[in-house]
């Protein structure tokens, strides 16, 4: 019975962590060899096919949920992620309960951006506009959150870390620099439109790059 | 007299060489921006054994100033290199001020045993001193000179121990 649990365990994990799934996947059969004496052969079978299905699945969910821009100047990626992701990271961090609560009813999108050109290109996230079939969605800013943690009369480190670890509202991207951070919006289950604009040069008098992210969808629970 | 007239050239060409060796300029790793120099923010904290650290107190020298996390996937994968940097370069001058923002000594702890163990943490309990410094983000690293301008930002985690960020710094070891 050990095993199957693993196993559901093991496939959970993989969609969340799918570029570990061959580490993963060896130290489970190692795991899975060792007790396939209490089995017969064609459990074990089974096993490995679901074990095969789960990594392909979570593949093709991954590759489903997490959208690109790629350019030879800008490379843009989306991941959504899920609220038992959110509150896992923020867990581990020390967050208290109130605030994981708080977090969970999110929707946090992980963007990571490279600027492949030989300019600068701006990060300047009031130019980025969020909507879906209901219309524009407003985006709490780090005012907003500074508020609701002041309130919640959150630590003033655990406020600090989860700043850190949002998407700066404006960075003027060196060439060949990469960052990256969450984005937070209301929670939602329709599709999201994300128009993302960018200033280019040095002083923004450059051609903007906007790119257009359509039907993303807020990450859900398994 | 042929002996003094080749004298002569020899000290006229060394005249002529020295101001182009040190007007040189520092020759810039992938990654490293060159800023305006600015004073470097205050920095009072305490590591992992409450003993107090003041980045004034390291005037007269280069600073190597970090700030790191260990929630932070770049930052794990640079420490290491961080940590063979300064095993080579501290013998040669360079202070490090390793500044870890708002995590508990228990987390530090356990990090840096597993990437960077001799690296003395400073701790940023409350992250109001990272605020202070506003890094484009994490990890960040300045190069405070040793009159106590900011003079270098890295874009993001760096190979610290390769030989361009060695030689970058040794460069600016030997010109302090």
């Amino acid at each position: 019975m050990a095993n199957y649990h693993s196993l559901s365990t093991l496939a959970t994990f993989l969609a969340v962590r799918n570029q570990e799934s061959h580490i993963c996947l060896l130290l489970y059969l190692g795991k899975l060899t060792l007790s396939s004496t209490l089995m017969s052969l064609h459990k074990l079978i089974y096993l490995s096919l679901a074990i095969f299905l789960s990594i392909t699945l979570a593949g093709v969910s991954n590759a489903a949920t997490a959208p690109q821009y790629d350019s030879p100047e800008l490379a843009v990626g989306l991941i959504p992620r899920t609220p038992q992701q959110i509150a896992a990271f923020y867990e581990a961090r020390g967050f208290n309960k109130p605030m994981i609560k708080k977090l969970k009813q999110q929707c946090f999108i992980t963007v990571w951006i490279h600027n492949k050109s030989s300019r600068v290109i701006w990060l300047d996230l009031a130019q980025w506009r969020f909507s879906n079939a209901d219309g524009v969605i407003t985006r709490p800013d780090r005012r907003y959150w500074k508020a609701v943690w002041n309130e919640m009369q959150i630590p003033l480190a655990h406020q600090s870390t989860f700043r850190w670890t949002l998407l700066p509202e404006s960075l003027d991207f060196q060439p060949d620099e990469r960052e990256g951070g969450n984005i937070v919006l209301p929670r939602n289950d329709k599709p999201l439109m994300i128009q993302a604009t960018f200033p280019t040069g040095a002083d923004k008098s450059g051609m903007p790059i906007t790119i257009n992210f359509n039907s993303i969808q807020c990450a859900k629970d398994p | 007299m042929r002996h003094i007239q080749q004298l002569w050239l020899v000290v006229l060409c060394l005249s002529l060489l020295s101001p182009g060796i040190a007007r040189e300029p520092v020759t810039l790793p992938k990654g490293i921006l060159q800023l305006a120099p600015y004073s470097a923010p205050s920095m009072e904290l305490k590591d992992l054994d409450d003993e107090p650290y003041n980045l004034k107190e390291d005037n007269g020298v280069w600073v190597f100033v970090h700030f790191w996390a260990s929630w932070c996937g770049p930052c794990r994968e640079e420490m290491p290199a961080i940590q063979n940097m300064a095993n080579t370069l501290q013998a040669e001058g360079l202070k490090l001020a390793m500044i870890n923002t708002a995590e508990d000594e228990d987390t530090v702890f356990s990090f840096l045993s597993a990437h960077a163990p001799e690296v003395r943490p400073l701790m940023d309990r409350d992250g109001q001193v990272t605020e202070k410094w506003q890094p484009r983000g994490l990890p960040a690293t300045y190069l405070v000179d040793p009159t106590g301008q900011v003079r270098y930002q890295a874009l993001g985690g760096r190979a610290w121990d390769s030989p361009p960020y060695l030689a970058f710094l040794r460069r600016l070891l030997q010109n302090q």
